[in-house]
Parts: structure tokens; sequence; C-alpha cells
């Protein structure tokens, strides 16, 4: 347990360095884009004059690295600046929308990993058999439209037709949380049958892999019931694959659902940050940036802690 | 339509007792089920949903022939060793096999094949179908037909390239870096923590605004975007594997990394890694669609299944099923190298049984 | 559906009048002629814009989104009335010196911000001068070139210009204009106080923004809604399920392609109304092989307009013919031959110019106009039979404006149009203009343009501008092939202008004010 912990407080001081170099990273990449915040805020009516008057006034004139370090200065002691076109503080800006974005990726995690492991199980147990294809054919059918697309088809039947959901899920004013489960429901819908084929398939693979291992086969020849040799004997030693994949598709859900966030008009972070790159805003993209890349540390963190958990030959490596 | 219900009555009842006469288990279950349900749909949904379930029936009926079909014909050309494995494939597999192999012939001879070019404007916007348009006109009045002809060309040509490039990458560093360990180890996972910590489209919205959107470069991007994934599913995988006692044997041996590569670590990761690389595939269709909604995707007017979908999608709202054409054909393809891939898996696990 | 017609405008009767005899505009409203609507109720539009970047800076104000917010909760010198005329706002009234170089408005007594600060001579002042000046970032800063000076005169505002201009008063009903509370040096745009019929409650940029009707407003006979939930949905498909779902009142920017699938519904009202709005071409006449006048002619006949009319616009729109001026403006030349698609006639032109085969490249992104790289495809497709090798290179949506347009040679560009003819040659086609996208500078259309701006006589403007576009149309580097209609769409239970305004989209921005339930 020592071992874990320490491989633990290593993998978050490293992950504070791969926060470091993600910043350099998206602040170079800010810095290469075409254009700058002055261009893009005037658009189309940009001249060379206010052009060089809004970069003064922003201080955008100063050489890049003097705005990074200054950048940093701040946000080691946890300051991320003002967005620099509205002047807010970059928490205010993000910090609702970003409660959304999680309460969101919750919804749909809490429905889509139950379903998804519990439906791979089922599917490796029943391989080859119509339950099998039919299972897979529709999962598969459901990722390969574009995410966008599914949202139509889901507003058009249960929005438009029969009414039963609404199909702006943007918030006015407060609202209760079964209310809220209700308003989202649809966008949580479209988000769960983006994730649950990939999880489905890949614990089935990682179950299938196994069950011609020795000790599986050991364990059949005792006359050990099929669900019980897949629960008990192969699925321990799925665990690792299964868990990576569930926190690539946890992070998506938090990070990759602009398209959603448009078709359903819910106010999560990744407009935000759609729109921040658009206009150049720095200091609202790196934070949006950094606050994903931190996810995403995290449950990698989380799903290489779960794999050695699961596997003893990892939990005391010889 | 009474004639109809009688038919199918009939039919299925003469059919299900033939079955059972000639001691066919399989068959007589699927076909006295089947009778079973239609009973029950034929008093709730009446003639017509007789029709629905004949109409379904039928078609699974075709798809099951043309795969069978199919599969005997690859095994008759195929020599003898690979007929061997081929005479083991399931009707999936085999279906699977037949939609690969025609959108094969469809992006391989597109220009024979489409009656017209993928650019030409010949009718009115949104023409409706007929003897010259097998699918009616889009919006610009170009041919529905053979942009999708073309379309299969172009679209699994650009996801086919990108993801095997995405594997090579992906996978090698992945299993190199299993097997070195150590900081090498950890400086890749770093790296492909970095890449992957930046959300895809944001990354690739930053990338080919930076470097214009030419084919290669629309193809490293979504190659080294996959890559990662792949990177840590095949060293999450291989991980299990390197701890194994037969490598520490084949490493006191005095085998180098490349061998414990290719002869003891890759022939035990395939599996999920096959499983991997056909849904991959897949998902490099949908991110073709999403690079076209940031205006990033192919040139115009050059035609792909993303593109086509999206510039369509709103009709859908309106019951016309025009966007659902190229979804479906992305959908077909996908379903159909998953059904290979799952034939694949199932072989490279090692189980014997059916 | 309601289709509007051009609307004949009669403004420039009572301009010339103003600026030749001095006289005053009378307090007389257009909204006080109209039968009084219903007041009260909550409506709720989804708009095609917005951006999680809007602020509540009039400077850099931008999208569609901010234009309603900014005329529904700003007060304004002059406005833009419903027939195209300039009308009176919280400028009372105004008159010229004779040669329109001296504009004096004198502002109505007892108007208030929102919060009760009363509204002064320096208010105003301050929010014009806010985007004039040394370090203006303002969009509206080349639009206010033309003012030497502004001065205060008791309760007048005295505006000097540099050359006399018979078109001012319009100037200032630019949706960036708006007067807000002077503070310190500058003015205080953070507060959100306004003096417009309607209240900010909450502005959540790139969401929504939620009004409340003005009590106190200066103008009895505008704003009837209580309240006002204006949606930002960019999402086609989502506005358009909004409106059909009733989750709102009101929907812009209609799918062009659904639209006659929308009109079969009997409870929606589309609304398509012709204004200035145009689709461009933008050809660098200063870079070959564009700087050949028969290159550009070549082009010019080598697209297919009423094609793009049909399959870009749907029919909502009419041709253009290579200059700006739309069929509603009153010195739009009526007279001028339309330039049409004729393959055979570019073959002549690209002879003419020496060359036997031509290839360019045109820069289009939807960021340009809705449907630009559609339009650019279609473009190509015509230009073929013409022996011109066309290729579309469809660039990022994202950073279009500063790295596509006036960078590349030959772009796809939007205008909004303006409603008077001087504000359009000025800015966009004027030797050195900012916004000149084509580099265009002809010696006789600059001469003319100086020579309009302060000519008094009507026919004698007329015979100006006329020729001013028929040297555009034949000597000119932008191909302009469409005017695009303003199409929106209301729900039942709402009542609209009848016209609409055809000055700007929604009723000319001003729905917040001018409508009402039934």
């Amino acid at each position: 347990m020592d071992k874990l912990l320490r491989l633990i407080g290593q993998r978050l001081g490293l992950g504070l360095l791969t926060l470091l170099v993600v910043s350099v990273l998206i602040f170079s990449a800010v810095e290469l884009l075409p254009g700058d915040l002055a261009e893009a805020v005037l658009g189309q009516a940009a001249t060379e004059e206010t052009v060089a008057a809004m970069r003064e006034q922003l201080g955008l004139d100063r050489s890049a690295p003097v705005r990074y370090l200054e950048w940093l200065s701040g946000a080691v002691v946890g300051d991320f600046g003002n967005s620099l076109i509205s002047g807010e503080r970059v928490s205010d800006a993000i910090s609702e929308r970003f409660s959304n974005t999680l309460m969101l990726a919750a919804y749909a995690a809490v429905i889509a990993v139950p379903i998804s492991i519990l439906l791979g199980i089922m599917v490796a147990l029943l391989r080859n058999t119509l339950f099998d294809r039919v299972a897979n054919v529709m999962t598969l059918t459901s990722i390969s439209s574009p995410e966008f697309f599914l949202g139509y088809i889901l507003i058009l039947y249960f929005s438009v037709k029969t009414g039963w959901f609404p199909a702006i899920a943007s918030q006015m004013g407060d609202t209760s949380l079964g209310d809220y489960l209700y308003r989202t429901f649809l966008p949580a819908l479209a988000l769960v049958l983006v994730v649950t084929a990939h999880m489905m398939r890949m614990t089935r693979a990682a179950i299938i892999n196994l069950l011609a291992s020795p000790y599986i086969e050991m364990a059949r020849l005792k006359g050990v019931s099929p669900l019980k040799v897949i629960v008990k004997h192969a699925l321990p030693n799925a665990w690792a694959p299964i868990i990576n994949v569930v926190a690539l598709n946890l992070a998506y859900l938090i990070t990759g659902v602009v398209l959603v966030e448009v078709v359903f008009v819910y106010p999560g972070i990744g407009q935000l940050l759609v729109d921040a790159v658009a206009k150049r805003d720095f200091a609202i993209v790196q934070a949006c940036c950094l606050i994903f890349a931190a996810t995403f540390i995290l449950l990698n963190l989380a799903a290489d802690v779960g794999s050695i958990l699961t596997n003893p030959r990892l939990r005391h490596p010889k | 339509m009474l004639t109809f219900v009688i038919v199918y009555y009939g039919v299925l009842i003469a059919a299900s007792c033939a079955a059972a006469y000639f001691k066919q288990r399989q068959a007589f279950q699927l076909l006295f089920s089947l009778l079973l349900v239609s009973m029950v749909v034929g008093i709730v949904g009446g003639a017509a949903g007789l029709r629905f379930i004949a109409i379904a029936a039928c078609l699974l009926a075709a798809a099951a022939g043309i795969s069978y079909a199919f599969r005997e014909f690859l095994v008759q050309i195929a020599k003898p060793s690979l007929a061997r494995e081929l005479r083991t494939a399931p009707l999936t597999a085999a279906f699977g096999m037949f939609i690969i192999f025609v959108y094969a012939v469809a992006a391989i001879f597109a220009p024979w094949i489409a009656p017209f070019g993928q650019a030409e404007v010949i009718d009115s916007a949104f023409a409706p179908a007929d003897d010259k348009m097998l699918l009616g006109a889009d919006q610009l009045g170009r041919d529905m037909f053979s942009r999708l002809i073309y379309a299969a060309r172009n679209t699994v040509g650009l996801a086919l390239s990108a993801t095997i490039l995405a594997f090579l990458m992906g996978a090698g560093a992945g299993l190199w870096a299993a097997v070195r360990g150590g900081w090498f180890d950890t400086a890749f996972g770093r790296v492909v923590d970095i890449l992957m910590s930046i959300p895809s489209l944001i990354f690739a919205l930053l990338i080919l605004s930076i470097f214009g959107t030419n084919l290669t470069i629309i193809v490293v991007v979504v190659a080294i975007m996959y890559a990662p994934r792949v990177f840590r599913l095949t060293r999450a995988v291989a991980g299990n594997v390197v701890v194994m006692d037969y490598i520490e044997a084949a490493r006191l041996r005095g085998e180098g990394d490349w061998f414990l590569i290719r002869r003891e670590i890759l022939p035990n990761t395939t599996a999920p890694l096959i499983a991997e690389f056909g849904l991959e595939f897949c998902f490099v269709f949908l991110l073709m669609a999403g690079l076209s909604f940031l205006g990033l995707g192919i040139q115009p007017p050059t035609a792909d299944w993303g593109s086509m979908v999206r510039e369509n999608a709103t009709l859908i709202s309106f019951g016309e099923i025009t966007p659902l054409i190229p979804a479906a054909a992305i959908a077909l393809l996908t379903v159909a190298v998953n059904f290979v891939v799952d034939w694949m898996l199932f072989r490279s696990s090692g189980l014997k049984e059916r | 559906m309601t289709h509007c017609k051009p609307l004949d405008l009669s403004r420039r009767n009572f301009l010339s009048a103003s600026a030749a005899g001095a006289a005053l505009a009378t307090g007389i409203l257009p909204s006080q002629l109209r039968a009084a609507p219903k007041r009260g109720g909550t409506f709720r539009i989804a708009r095609g814009h917005g951006q999680t970047t809007d602020t509540l800076n009039p400077a850099i104000y931008e999208n569609g989104f901010m234009a309603g917010l900014s005329y529904g909760y700003n007060g304004f010198l002059t406005g833009v009335a419903i027939d195209g005329s300039v009308e009176p706002q919280l400028a009372e009234s105004w008159e010229a010196s004779a040669d329109a170089k001296v504009w004096r408005f004198k502002l109505r007594a007892g108007t208030t911000f929102h919060s009760g600060r009363p509204i002064t001579v320096e208010d105003v002042i301050a929010s014009i001068e806010y985007h004039r000046g040394e370090g203006s970032t303002s969009v509206v800063k080349p639009t206010l070139e033309p003012i030497e000076s502004i001065g205060a005169d008791g309760n007048t505002v005295v505006f000097t210009l540099f050359s006399g201009s018979a078109d001012f008063p319009f100037t200032l009903t630019d949706l960036h204009l708006s007067i807000i509370p002077a503070s310190g040096d500058g003015v205080d745009w953070r507060s959100g106080d306004g003096a417009g019929p309607y209240k900010i409650v909450e502005f959540k940029p790139g969401i929504s923004v939620t009004l409340e009707r003005f009590a106190n407003d200066w103008d009895s006979g505008r704003g009837f809604f209580d309240r006002i939930e204006c949606l930002s949905v960019i999402d086609l498909n989502a506005r358009t399920t909004a409106l059909i779902s009733g989750d709102v009142h009101a929907i812009d920017k209609l799918d062009l392609k659904t639209v006659g699938l929308m009109a079969r519904r009997p409870d929606l009202n589309i609304h398509s109304v012709a204004g200035n709005q145009h689709y461009s071409f933008a050809m660098s006449t200063i870079k070959d092989p564009y700087s050949d006048r028969n290159v550009r002619l070549a082009l010019k006949h080598a697209i297919d307009r009423e094609e793009m009319v049909e399959k870009i616009l749907f029919g909502y729109g009419s041709v253009g013919n290579d200059h700006p001026i739309g069929r509603g403006q009153q010195f739009f030349n009526t007279e001028l031959a339309q330039t049409a698609y004729d393959p055979d006639k570019a073959k002549f032109h690209l002879k003419e110019a020496g060359l036997d085969s031509l290839s360019v490249q045109l820069s289009a992104a939807d960021a340009a106009f809705s449907g630009a790289v559609d339009a650019a495809v279609l473009f190509q497709n015509s230009a073929k039979a013409a022996g011109i090798d066309l290729g579309v290179n469809r660039v990022p949506n994202d950073g279009y404006w500063s790295d596509a347009w006036m960078k590349d040679p030959f772009s796809a560009v939007y205008w909004s149009g303006r409603p008077v003819e001087d504000a359009m040659f000025t800015i966009a086609y004027a030797a050195g203009a900012e916004w000149n996208d084509s580099f265009w500078d002809n010696a006789r259309f600059n001469e003319l343009l100086v020579a309009a701006r302060a000519e008094l006589d009507t026919d004698k403007r007329r015979e100006m501008y006329w020729e001013m576009q028929a040297i555009l149309n034949q000597d000119g580097g932008a191909i302009i092939p469409m005017f695009a209609n303003y199409v929106f769409a209301t729900g039942p239970d709402i009542v609209t202008s009848e016209p609409f305004a055809s000055n700007w989209e929604m009723d000319g921005e001003r729905w917040m004010e001018r409508w009402s339930f039934a």
C-alpha cells in the first residue's frame, strides 16, 4: 500500500509537470494561430489603426514570453487572470459552465457505465448468439452516426413528435434536481448512446481474450458454470483494459461534448472553449484546457491505480 | 390482404413442419418461434405488422444467402490453408466481408460506376429521384448517388490511412514502452498524457488552422489524435503480458526487445487491438464530420459521407430521409468491419467452440 | 408567408429639406400613428447569433444577438424608421448649416437612463467620443472619420464635419453609437445602464439575455412586452425545432433549405424581407490577373447568378449587378443592363486580355456568408464552360476575416449594406478606404463620390449615383451575384410590423420595441 501511495504522489507530481507543458503548448499554439485577439474581435470591421490601439490596450504588443510568464506567475498562486475581451474574472466565467458540464457528464456516466459493463459481460457470455449480434448491431449503429445527427433524431422523436422532453436544455433560472434531470434527459441519452458501444465492446473483447487461458479451461473442466467462469475467473483479469476504456470515455464525456452542447443548447464549457479559441482569448482557452488536462490526468491516474489494484502481479512487482 | 395472411401462415407452418421432420433442430426452433411471434404481432399489428416481419425476414434471409454464397466463393478461390480458416467463418463475418468487398469495388471503380462526376451540377436543388438520378439531387443539384460512390473512395481511403497510421504509431510505441519500461515508459506516458489531455476537436482546430487543410495534414493530424488512445490500450494490455513468467524466461535467454515484441507480446495482445481497430476506424469517419463542422475537413466539392450528413442534417426534422443515406453508408460499413473483427478476435483468442 | 415588396423610400424628401432650409424635424413618431398593440406577456426568441465572448462594450458589438440587444436596451440620437427614413429618438430635432457641415441635435427634455440618472449633453458627447480619437478600438471608428469636432450648446449637441454630408443623421443610427452614462474620461458600459425601452435583468453571454420593460421610457408608443427572454441558439436545427415545439415565439436566420417544409405548418409565419444585404466575391484589382479589366469582366460573365439565387438563397433573394445598391434604395440604377451568365462573352473578354485560359483560386468559408462554399462550387462549375479553371479554396471559418479576406486576392465577402448610397460607396469602394476589399481605385468614381455627397439637388445626385453604379458594373473589382433577403419566422399570436423595416435583420433589429402579442 505504501508503494501505491508513493506511486500516486509521484504521478500527481508528474501531473503538475504535464499541466505546465500543456500550458506552454496551448500558449504557443494560440500564438501560432493566424490572427490575434484584436483582429478576431474586430472581425470584418478591423482597420490597422483600431487593431493597433486594441493590442496596446490589452498589452498584446509585448513579446510572447513576457505575457506567458506574467500569466504563469498569476496561475501558480491560483489567479488565472481576466478574460481579455470582457474583463470578467476567468474563474467567474468558467465555474458555472464547468459545473454544468460535470453534471451532464455524471448524469450520462451513471447510466452508461453500468449498462455497458453489464451488456459487455452478457454478450461475452452469450457470444455469437443472436443476442450478441443484435446488441452489437444496435450499439455499432448508434455510434456510427455523427453525434449531432443522433441528437437531431432524438429531438425529432422525443420532442417534436411526442412532446415528451424539451428540445432545448438551456436553463432559465434555478430548477430542482428532478426538473434538471428531465430537461437534460435528451442530451444525456445522446451521450449514453455515443459512449456505450465502445465500453461494451471493450469489455466483451477483454473477457473473450481470456477465455482460452489454461486457468479458465481448468475452471471449466471443474464444471464451474459459464456465468461463474466469466464473473469469478475472467473478469478480474480483464479489469485493466475495461477500466482504461471507461476512463477514456469518462474523459470524453467531460471534454468532448461540444457538438451535443450545440445541438441541445446546453451551456457547458465546450462552447465556451470553441468561442474563446475563435476569439483568441488566451486566458479562457488556457484555463479551459488546463481543466480538461487535469481531468484527464486524474482519470488516468485513477485508471492506472485501478489496474494495479485489480492485478496482483502488478500489485507486487518482482 | 387475406390471401397474404393465409399464405404467410401456411408457408411458416409448412416450413417448420418440414424442419421438424428432417430433424433440423435449429431451423425448427427459429421457424417455430417466428411463427409464435407472428401470431402475437398479427393480433396486435394486423396484416401490416406481418408484412413488416415478412420483409425483415426476407431481407435477413437474403443477407444470409448472399453471405453464404460469398463465403463459398471465397473458399473456392482461396489457397487451401486460407480456405480452411474461411470455412470456419460465421455468416455474420461473411456478410461483413461481402459488404467490405462491395465498398472496395465502389471505391476503386468509382469513376466507372458513378453516372456523373462528384462536382457536376445537373439539376435543380433537391430534384426528386428518377431514372437518371437514382437517389435524387442534393442541395446544389448534384447527383446524390454519384456522390455517395465517390465518397466511398474519399472517406474510406482517408479513414483507412489515418487509422493505420495511428495504429502503427500508437501500438508500436505502446509495445516498445511496455518492454523497455523504466524512464522510457514514463516519458512516453507523459507525452501521451499531454496529447490526450487536449480535447481532440480543439487540438484539430488549432493544428489545422496553423498548418492548413490539405489531405496529408488531415491524415497525420487524425492519426496523431488517435495514436495516444491506441498507445494507452496497448500499454495496458501489454503491461499485463510483460509481467508473465515466459517473458522473464525469454529475457533470461537474452532475447532483444524487438524479438520480445514480435514473438511473445504481440501475439498475446492482438485481440483487444483488433477490436479497437474496428471502432477507431469508424470514429475517424465521425471526426471527419466534426472537422467539416468547423470548416476544416476535406476540400469541396470532394464528397465525403460525414459532410454529406452534415449538409443535409436539418432535413431530418421534417421527416426527409436524405441525410439518412450517407449515415446509413457509414453505419453499414462500421457494422461490417466489426463483424469481421469479431470473428478475427474470436479466432485469435484461441477459443475453438463455435 | 408574407413577402414584403421592396420599399419605396421617401426619406430623401425630408432630408434635402432639412439640409437646404434647416427645417426642423417634428415630434410626430411613426409608432404613434399605429393603433396601439396589446401590452404584456413574456416574449421568448431564439437567435442564430451570440457568443460566449460577447460583451456590453458598444465598441465591439459584432453580431445580430448584440444588435437586437443594443437597440432594445440602448437609446440613440436618431433611428431608422420602418419606412427607411431617419426618425428622432433622444434627439428631438436637428438642423444643418447650409453647406451641411455643421449639424445641431437638440436633446429631448426629461429623458433618463434606466438607473434614473438624467441624460445630459455630456453623456451624449462622451458616448460618441468613445468611438473616436487616438486610442479608440471601435469598429465604427472609420464611419466617424468625417467628424471634425463635437461640442455642446446648452441642450444641443453640435457636430462639425470636415466636409458637407447630407446623410449625416443616418450615421448616428448605427447600433454601436448608443448613448450610455459618461464616467470619468470615458463611458461606463459595464453597468449595463441604458436608455432604451427595455432594461437588462440578466445577461449571460452566449446563452441568453433577459430584459424587462422600462417603465419611464420617453416614448409610450413602443415596447409592448413585459419581459423578453432572448436565447442564443446557434444550431439551425435546434432553433427550428424550438419554434415548432412552441418553446420560443420567434427565430431568425432560417435554414433556407427547409423553409419550404416549414411553410407547410399553418401556425407559423415566415417573413422574407428584401434589404441591402449582399454577397460578393472580391478580386484584388492590384494583383494579377485581376488587375486586367477584361479578366474581371470575364469572371463576371462566368457566374450564373440566377442559379445562385435559386440554390444558395432558395429563391429568397435577387440577382446582383456587381454594385452594392439594393433595389429598394432611392438611387438604384433601374436602367443599367443586367450582367448575365454568358460563357461566350467570358471567353471573348479572356481573348481581349490576351489569354486562352485562366486559372484562379477563390477563397471561401461559411463565415463569409452562409452557403459561401457551395456558392464557390457553383461558380467553379459555371466557369468551366467559359474555359476558366476556378479552384475552390475552403479556408477555416475561424480567422476568416483576418487571414483570408483582403489577404487572398479573390475571396468571398458578406456586406450588410448601408441605408444610404454614400455610406456604402465610401466604406468599401472609395480609393484607400479601410474596407475597400477590391483595392479598387477609379478616378472618375472617386470624383463623383465627393461631388454627390455635398450635392443637394436630387436629380443631379441621381445622375451621379447612377453613373457610379455603371462604373462599378463595368470596371469594379467585386462580383456581386446576389442580394439576400432577411428570412425569419414568428409563431402564432405575435403581431409584427407591417411592412417590416428593411435596413437590418429582424425588423431593423428593433423587434423588441415594435412587436407585441395579439
